[in-house]
């Protein structure tokens, strides 16, 4: 039989010295971030039952998933996602706590990516969720942390992209149009000529109006000059509301934010679709997908058979954080290499003991031979070599 | 990803770069390097900051999906097949064909319950069109001439790329349903579109200016 003993799955990867890292380096970063703005970290099983993932409102694809079955034959899924766990533990452990409530956690998630497409199957994320807030308040609150996050990367260039699926999800009921996936992804492409295949139908109907709004919609993205556009393209109370809404948003993070580093795209739609109004992403040079991503959920929790409390979040993709900046890390080498000669082992230990609590990197040398370990310490970077004991005459003779 | 200021564009190999190669003429470019090219792979339009990489098709997806390329021109066929996340802007209007479901000459292929076999090098296409019909097929995944398998009687039919219709033709075949149109489309990488909107806007208006020419 063939054995798969010496690779890893497609997908998963074993990280080594610097690019561990680097991995650790930006999770640590982050919690920094959420810690001092006072979030209260939470961890939730990879392991959760399947139906927590997959039902009419929360719609994760099931291909994407990694599934298997518990003893009793019960569908479960490594968790592809950390904010419906935690919409979970709002409707069960956390019901009726004082909100608004405001939760981090760094943890990996799981994603069953076609075969050969070069993608992470195990994703480390590290996000928030700020629960029965406000909503300009705690909208505005998550945009802030999203782009401090981006700030990580100051030399590179970011950007965090403003959206709101708002102006899709209205234009599509106008239209009576089904929310499928088929329809979001046209959005979400902009995928204008098949767009326009779809709603050719309803030009020359009362409903052209609507179906040239939507026709629209995926162009309308770029700096502060979008809104004007949008505001002669969208001819709905309703659509003018929201977009004064969002204007303000966007005009209260330029104030905070560095306004080049902001963008806007109505057209912003997204596939797994539980998000109900504003949604924003985050992208750096060098890598091609978003590697901050989140949004608005405010009927979320509810489907888990509680009363609806609103709520915003947003996942950091701290797998592509630590590639963007892997080049960066650069691994210390112990200051100091301890070496017990025979006879001297708790010495060892000892010595070793105390430069560690003094503050400095102390390795103690596992080996026995003494220019072994001189060579050893050349070859890790180790400019120090504490060598415990007297010599031993007898081991010199021979 | 290319974080270069250039743009870099990969083109399908073969007929879509000689019409896009055209296209950029009628839009002013300078594409002498990309008309004598010899085997170079990597080729630059002067004066333009646009870089031409020429790949297989589905290749070309694969470049733009990780944002190595910032943009591609390729054919809706291969995006149908492989499919991935991307901005697909632009119909160019040329490399114009369909795909159809086809079989021997006078037969009625939905005749009877039992399960038919398709024959096809595009099984992504195959299974979304008859899944969209509630239909369960078995598909054959057949690397050269599909014509051969009905005429051989390894299945009841083919999908594939039609253009004229003429190989259909002269193997006794015919069209029985029109799967999906297809023609050449411009992808672009979504954090590319984002990063260098203005550069990429300007070359699809241009693109989009000229195509009907």
């Amino acid at each position: 039989m063939k054995s798969y003993d010496l690779i890893t799955p497609e997908g998963t990867r074993d990280l080594l010295y610097g690019e561990c890292a680097a991995r650790r380096g930006a999770e640590e970063t982050l919690r920094g971030i959420f810690l001092s703005h006072g979030y209260s970290e939470v961890i939730t099983p990879a392991l959760e039952f399947y139906d927590v993932f997959n039902n009419k409102t929360r719609n994760i694809r099931q291909e994407s998933m990694y599934k298997l079955t518990d003893e009793k034959g019960r569908l479960m899924a490594l968790r592809p996602d950390s904010t419906l766990p935690i919409a979970r533990i709002m409707a069960t452990r956390l019901r009726g706590c004082t909100l608004p409530l405001k939760l981090f956690y760094s943890q990996n998630i799981y994603r069953a990516n076609p075969k050969m497409s070069g993608r992470d199957d195990e994703i480390t994320q590290s996000g928030i969720e700020i629960i029965g807030g406000e909503k300009k308040r705690s909208d505005l609150e998550a945009l802030s942390l999203a782009a401090q996050a981006l700030d990580l990367f100051g030399s590179k260039e970011v950007r965090l992209e403003l959206g709101d699926n708002g102006f899709y999800k209205f234009l599509i009921r106008e239209l009576g149009i089904e929310d499928d996936e088929s329809v979001r992804v046209l959005i979400k492409n902009k995928n204008t000529p098949e767009l326009e295949r779809l709603l050719e139908a309803y030009f020359g109907t009362d409903k052209e109006k609507a179906a040239k709004m939507l026709l629209g919609l995926p162009k309308l993205f770029g700096a502060g000059e979008v809104f004007e556009k949008a505001d002669a393209l969208l001819d709905y109370p309703e659509l003018k509301a929201r977009l004064a809404e969002l204007k303000q948003t966007y005009d209260a993070l330029c104030e905070l934010e560095r306004g080049d580093r902001i963008t806007v795209d109505l057209g912003l739609v997204n596939k797994a679709d539980y998000y109900t109004g504003i949604i924003f992403r985050g992208y750096i040079e060098e890598y091609g997908q978003a590697v901050i991503s989140g949004g608005r959920y405010d009927t979320l929790i509810g489907s888990f058979g509680i009363e609806e409390v609103a709520a915003v979040g947003f996942a950091a993709n701290i797998n592509a954080i630590a590639a963007a900046v892997h080049k960066n890390v650069k691994l210390k080498a112990p200051d100091v290499l301890v070496y017990a000669r025979d006879g001297c082992l708790t010495d060892g230990i000892r010595h070793c003991r105390s430069l560690a609590q003094s503050g400095l990197i102390a390795e103690y040398y596992d080996g026995e031979d003494e220019q072994a370990a001189r060579e050893y310490a050349k070859s890790r970077g180790i400019t120090r070599i504490d060598v415990i004991g007297a010599e031993q005459s007898g081991a010199k003779a021979k | 990803m290319n974080d270069s200021k250039n743009i870099r564009i990969a083109l399908t190999k073969g007929r879509l770069e000689k019409d896009t190669a055209a296209l950029f003429e009628k839009a002013g470019y300078n594409v002498e390097m990309l008309r004598n090219k010899g085997r170079r792979l990597i080729i630059e339009i002067p004066e333009t900051g646009i870089e031409v990489v020429l790949a297989k098709a589905a290749d070309v997806i694969t470049y733009v999906e990780h944002g190595v390329c910032d943009m591609g021109v390729v054919g809706k066929d291969t995006i149908d097949e492989h499919q991935g996340s991307f901005f697909e802007v632009c119909d160019l209007g040329f490399g114009k064909c369909k795909f159809a479901l086809a079989g021997r000459k006078g037969e009625n292929f939905y005749e009877g319950f039992g399960v038919k076999t398709i024959a096809t090098k595009y099984p992504n296409v195959t299974r979304r069109f008859f899944e969209a019909k509630g239909m369960d097929v078995d598909i054959v995944k057949i690397e050269g001439s599909v014509e051969l398998a009905p005429l051989l009687g390894l299945s009841h039919g083919i999908v594939d790329i039609v253009e004229t219709g003429t190989t259909l033709k002269e193997n006794g075949l015919e069209v029985y349903e029109d799967v999906s149109p297809i023609s050449a489309r411009v992808i672009v990488n979504p954090v590319s579109m984002k990063l260098k909107k203005a550069a990429i806007e300007k070359i699809v208006a241009q693109m989009e200016q000229h195509r009907g020419e």
